[in-house]
């Protein structure tokens, strides 16, 4: 099961709203070369978490240089004019800290966790990362590799592991969500150092960032820190490329099969929705909810606990800045035909289209958001980011105590319309994962 | 199984999605080069000469624990009250203090009898519980060992009183009961071919034994055995007040929680708890080296393990932690990970552990490596143990280790629940009042002298279990240089001996007398002779799927197979003797031409000790209970199969090889031969069951087996 656990973590991050009752209290300000500045307190752990959020994601790249935003993630820990190659995670290791990163269609995330002491010394890492990353061959052709293995262990060796890239594939033909975050490794291989260079200079640029501090702080120590460590970085000079195409609409459903590595057959829809932040992405979310939240949740009741025809089954819409999807995703129990347990879930979305759901489920559904909001935010790396996430995206920090608000605007009528108008045949994409034959 | 909690859902997907990518980084050491390209100019840099050097760090916080209330309720139950506000939350965690139990021959039936408590009660279904948490938006688990449940602050009375109906009116539905024993089952069936699952197996009986309650495993037969009556009479003789604690995280005063307690919790009623004691295991007096066979495998899983005595409340704990991360852990730095990836890239990794317990604590170091390096691999394991006894320690490595350890540390602080851990660990093991408190002094203040002290204590490479998981016939010979002994002793994926019996073959059995008694058991060398042509089709059901395979063979000659899902062909290979098409993409020499080859061959025995093939006889083991000859087949490409030989019919019954599958993992499939029947005066196999290939064993049924029928030529034809 650990494997289709984490398949579930990959499709959820849709899901994660992050905010909480108890206010958050935070100063932001811009640098002069655009840097946008977050900083909230918290003194009661002596530790601090460092964070910059870049405005650059897969959906920034190319359509022939894919995957570039990723492997910028890996080589970004290759060392800068003053750190040499290995020695960016010792210096963290040696302070007792942790760090990490990661990428997505919309943008890429660094962060150290350190003792409140080492403040400066994060501040120090995260400016040499902007200021002049150093990149050699070696580096270059060993990160290749490593994002080859990656690519293999969470994709092509990943029991439907490749579910993400197969719907989207499909369910975009001419936006950048069309291509897999990790990208196409004949592209990779092409690239040229003029690739990189360019890439590094056009969006890792002081305009194009949040840094983002919470924890253990001094406000004005910190602010002091910044404006030494940061100020100095100049400005990009080009616009940064943000893709402006609008996906037609998908135009009919379409279906396919897939035969993977896998145990046991499952059904994939993928919904088209709008993107994150507009009220009918909050109605999806709850429509989500509805259908797999807790075991009590529609899909979970129907055709798990039920009817046992699926050994997993859940509604996950993905929050991404220009229109996205949702996707259901259900594995059958064992002997079950796949196209038995699709139409197990069509029936439990036209029930949602056809009935409006009662006032004591809504009000579940209610709980939830709220006790999901209240329970996010209580580390300070997850407020870090989470405030660098509505600043980037929504242009408003301040959505970390308020964002609430815009899932309680949502009503039982609403649901129910945007479960006809979103989770409609014309509008989705199925796909059949069936277990590679056997070939005796 | 909600795999929609919230804490699931709170992990980041990126976070998951890309951590390797930054562990895998770390992987490429320091090696400059010359070649170092700044990526922007930075005209600046000259004038900030003072950016090469990374800032001190100002005077450190010290280090402030929460607090903890502790109070006891009439009927012996144990509060612990952590009280943080920062969130409006609240979480109950009940804790059974018990020994610890022999399950025996039912093993796997605590974990059942928790999780049976959540599926319904004397007034509610699993339906009814289901509903009522996620209303309020809860978490509430159970198991074997208790019940967890938090809400926001405003639903506790709600999830109070559901907490409670479930622990004291458990209903013990039969339906679900067998719903989890099913589930649990097909748990097990999965971890049989998973080597980690068997090393960690035997691991278990050998450090402990058979008999202690932490030497027990559970199978297949123990989980079959398991009553319901046996579930009621664990839930009914250990979820008592008087052998619990409980402990309360959160937006709650101590005086609040007090009041909680006792309304929810006063009239539950004590019980008399079975006390048990247990003799304490001991590592081996000398070096044993244990193998567990699994035939075909391209990697060995080794682990170096033993049990220790070493406890939280122990002086040399923290001393010992140290020491066992600069032997194994770290993100990247330990001498394992140095020795075995860095330097020789045996392994992906290799990390060691050493866990401390109240009964018997453990050592264990680890890795997955390639065959051919696995001997290579117990040697340099072997040498970094010695290593950490014979030699001393740089101060730069212990100090970064202590930096480390107490940065993560300072990090685990930010969860109050790592306060009440605390507390409950104090008060369970008994541990000093300011066990915690001094945490950071004592790790400050450990020296070489120390850690030297507790190298000498805990590593014991000439008294540990060296388990080594993998193909015997490949690395088997080249371990024994390290058993004590001399005699390796063989496990079967659940820690049962095995004995195989290599030597007792009388000396007139050889690989080619058993290859030719095939040959006479089938049918005689004459009337196999007379074989010009075979079609074999065969039915299948996998996953609800029809299948078949339709397959044609002129003899040495030519191939069609057509494999066929659900009406659909998936797969169509040909051969017509000088080219192979696979689903029309078209070979002439590799891999898959010398397959084609080999599947042309209908009794390939025939050729098995001539034209660059070898045959080796190695011993016989058992097929189903039934004695075989096991026979290791060298092919000219130098690939390996394995097959074995019914001992009294002689005949085919397993054959073992390894393969690539995707993402250039090896997969070792067995096919199973049985059902033998008579065509033409030949004995055909009738049931081939293929294993390893799919994650269920797939039957194939022969339905139709025809020799010397009239093959037009246009079924081989390459187009």
């Amino acid at each position: 099961m650990k494997n289709i656990v984490l398949l579930f973590v990959l499709l959820i991050s849709g899901l994660t709203a992050s905010a909480q009752m108890n206010k958050v209290d935070f100063v932001e300000y811009d640098l002069d070369n655009g840097l946008h500045v977050i900083l909230h307190q918290d003194k009661s752990t002596p530790i601090v978490a460092v964070s910059i959020m870049y405005h650059v994601g897969s959906k920034n790249e190319k359509p022939d240089k894919t995957g570039f935003a990723h492997f910028f993630e890996h080589l970004l820990f290759e060392g800068s004019a003053n750190i040499g190659r290995g020695e960016y995670d010792k210096y963290v290791e040696k302070a007792g800290g942790t760090l990490n990163a990661n990428t997505s269609f919309d943008r890429t995330y660094y962060y150290e966790i350190l003792p409140s002491n080492q403040l400066e010394l994060g501040l120090w890492l995260e400016s040499e990362r902007l200021l002049h990353a150093v990149v050699n061959q070696k580096g270059i052709e060993t990160q290749r590799e490593v994002v080859k293995e990656e690519r293999r262990q969470r994709i092509d060796n990943q029991p439907y592991g490749s579910i993400l890239q197969e719907a989207m594939v499909r369910a975009f033909k001419e936006h950048p969500y069309k291509w897999p975050i990790i990208g196409y490794m004949e592209h990779l291989d092409a690239a040229e150092e003029a690739d990189y260079v360019n890439f590094y200079k056009d969006f890792y640029v002081p305009n194009n960032a949040v840094l983002s501090i919470a924890g253990d702080i001094d406000i004005e120590q910190a602010k002091t820190w910044i404006n030494t460590y940061f100020a100095s970085i100049p400005k990009g000079t080009k616009p940064i490329y943000r893709p402006s195409v609008v996906e037609p609409a998908l135009g009919g459903e379409v279906r396919d099969t897939i035969y993977d590595n896998i145990q046991l057959p499952a059904v994939v829809q993928t919904y088209r929705i709008p993107a994150q932040g507009t009220p009918d992405f909050y109605a999806v979310s709850m429509l989500g909810q509805l259908l797999s939240q807790g075991e009590s949740s529609r899909l979970y009741r129907a055709l798990v606990d039920e009817q046992q025809k699926a050994l997993f089954v859940g509604n996950f819409p993905l929050d991404m800045e220009d229109p996205g999807v949702s996707i259901a995703f259900g594995i059958t129990n064992m002997g079950v035909d796949p196209a038995e347990m699709e139409a197990a879930i069509d029936a439990e979305i036209k029930k949602v289209q056809d009935e409006l759901i009662s006032d004591k489920e809504f009000q579940k559904l209610k709980n939830q958001v709220e006790n999901d909001f209240v329970s996010g935010n209580s580390r300070v790396a997850g407020i870090a980011e989470s405030l660098a996430n509505y600043h980037m995206y929504f242009g408003d920090a301040n959505l970390i105590n308020t964002e609430l608000e815009r899932y309680l605007a949502v009503t039982k009528e609403d649901i129910q319309r945007v479960a006809k108008q979103y989770y409609k045949k014309d509008n989705r994409v199925v796909l059949y994962y069936l277990p590679k034959q056997a070939n005796p | 199984m909600n795999l929609f909690s919230k804490k699931i859902k709170s992990i980041e997907m990126r976070n998951l999605l890309y951590i390797l990518s930054f562990f895998s980084l770390i992987a490429i050491g320091c090696n400059k080069s010359n070649a170092d390209k700044v990526m922007k100019e930075a005209p600046m840099l000259k004038k900030e000469a003072w950016r090469a050097t990374a800032p001190s760090p100002a005077p450190a916080r010290s280090i402030e624990l929460g607090i903890s209330t502790s109070f006891e309720l009439d009927n012996g139950l144990k509060v612990i009250v952590v009280e943080n506000h920062k969130l409006p939350r609240v979480s109950y965690q009940l804790s059974l203090d018990h020994d610890a139990i022999v399950e025996g021959d039912q093993a796997g039936y605590v974990t059942i009898a928790g999780q049976l408590m959540k599926t319904g009660t004397t007034t509610k279904s699993k339906a009814d519980i289901d509903e009522a948490v996620d209303f309020i938006g809860a978490n509430l688990s159970t198991s074997g060992s208790g019940v967890f449940a938090s809400t926001l602050t405003k639903h506790q009375d709600k999830l109070l009183s559901l907490m409670t109906d479930i622990l004291f009116n458990p209903s013990f539905n039969a339906d679900e009961f067998e719903k989890i024993k099913k589930q649990t089952i097909s748990g097990i069936a999965s971890s049989k071919t998973d080597p980690n699952a068997m090393a960690g197996n035997v691991a278990t009986i050998l450090n402990n034994g058979k008999g202690h309650p932490y030497g027990e495993v559970q199978t297949e037969e123990t989980v079959k055995s398991i009553t319901i009556d046996k579930c009621k009479e664990y839930y009914n003789t250990y979820f008592k007040p008087n052998n619990a604690y409980l402990v309360v995280v959160g937006d709650i005063s101590p005086a609040v929680a007090k009041a909680n307690v006792e309304k929810y919790f006063g009239n539950w009623k004590k019980g008399k708890i079975p006390t048990v004691n247990y003799k304490k295991p001991s590592a081996p007096g000398e070096r044993k080296v244990a193998v567990v066979n699994k035939d075909g495998a391209v990697q060995s899983v080794i682990r170096i393990t033993y049990p220790v005595d070493l406890k939280l409340a122990d002086d040399d704990l923290i001393a010992a932690r140290v020491m066992n991360s600069i032997l194994g852990g770290g993100i990247f730095s330990g001498r394992l990970m140095q020795n075995l990836r860095e330097d020789k890239a045996y392994t992906y990794g290799a990390r060691s552990s050493l866990r401390a317990d109240r009964l018997v604590g453990n050592f264990n170091a680890s890795a997955s490596v390639r065959n051919e390096v696995t001997d290579s691999s117990v040697h340099e394991f072997l040498f970094e143990l010695d290593r950490m006894i014979t030699e001393g320690f740089a101060e730069e490595d212990i100090q970064l280790t202590k930096n480390s350890l107490a940065g993560s540390f300072a990090r685990s602080l930010e969860s109050p629940q790592t306060i009440a851990r605390f507390a409950l660990n104090k008060s369970r093991y008994n541990l000093p009042d300011d066990y915690y408190n001094t945490y950071l002094s004592k790790l400050d203040a450990i020296t070489e002298a120390d850690v030297k002290r507790v190298a000498k204590k805990y590593i014991r490479p000439d008294n540990a279990y060296v388990i080594v998981v993998g193909s015997k016939d490949d690395i088997a010979d080249k371990l024994l240089r390290f058993d004590a002994d001399g005699v390796i002793d063989y496990y079967d994926a659940f820690g049962n001996e095995v004995k195989y019996d290599d030597a007792e073959l009388p000396s007139d059995i050889t690989a080619a007398t058993v290859l030719e008694d095939y040959i006479a058991a089938i049918g005689g060398k004459d009337k196999v002779m007379t074989v010009k042509n075979m079609t074999t089709i065969g039915a299948a059901e996998m996953m609800g799927q029809k299948l078949s395979v339709e397959s044609f063979v002129v003899n040495n000659a030519k191939v069609r197979q057509k494999f066929i899902m659900a009406g659909n062909v998936m797969n169509d290979m040909i051969y017509d003797g000088t080219k192979v098409s696979t689903n029309g993409i078209v070979a002439t020499s590799g891999k898959e031409m010398d397959q084609a080859k080999e599947s042309a061959m209908i009794f390939p025995q025939l050729g098995f000790t001539s034209n660059g093939y070898k045959s080796e006889l190695k011993g016989t083991q058992p097929v189903d209970g039934n004695p075989a000859y096991k026979i290791v087949v060298t092919k000219p490409s130098g690939d390996k199969m394995t097959q074995l030989y019914d001992v009294k019919s002689s005949l085919l019954v397993e054959e073992i090889r390894s393969e690539m599958g995707p993402g250039d993992q090896a997969m070792t499939i067995t096919t199973g031969y049985a059902d033998y029947k008579e065509v033409n005066g030949i004995m055909i196999p009738h049931t081939v069951t293929v294993t390893g290939m799919a994650p269920m064993p797939l039957t194939m049924t022969m339905e139709k087996v025809m020799i010397n029928s009239t093959l037009g030529d246009d079924l081989f034809m390459i187009k």
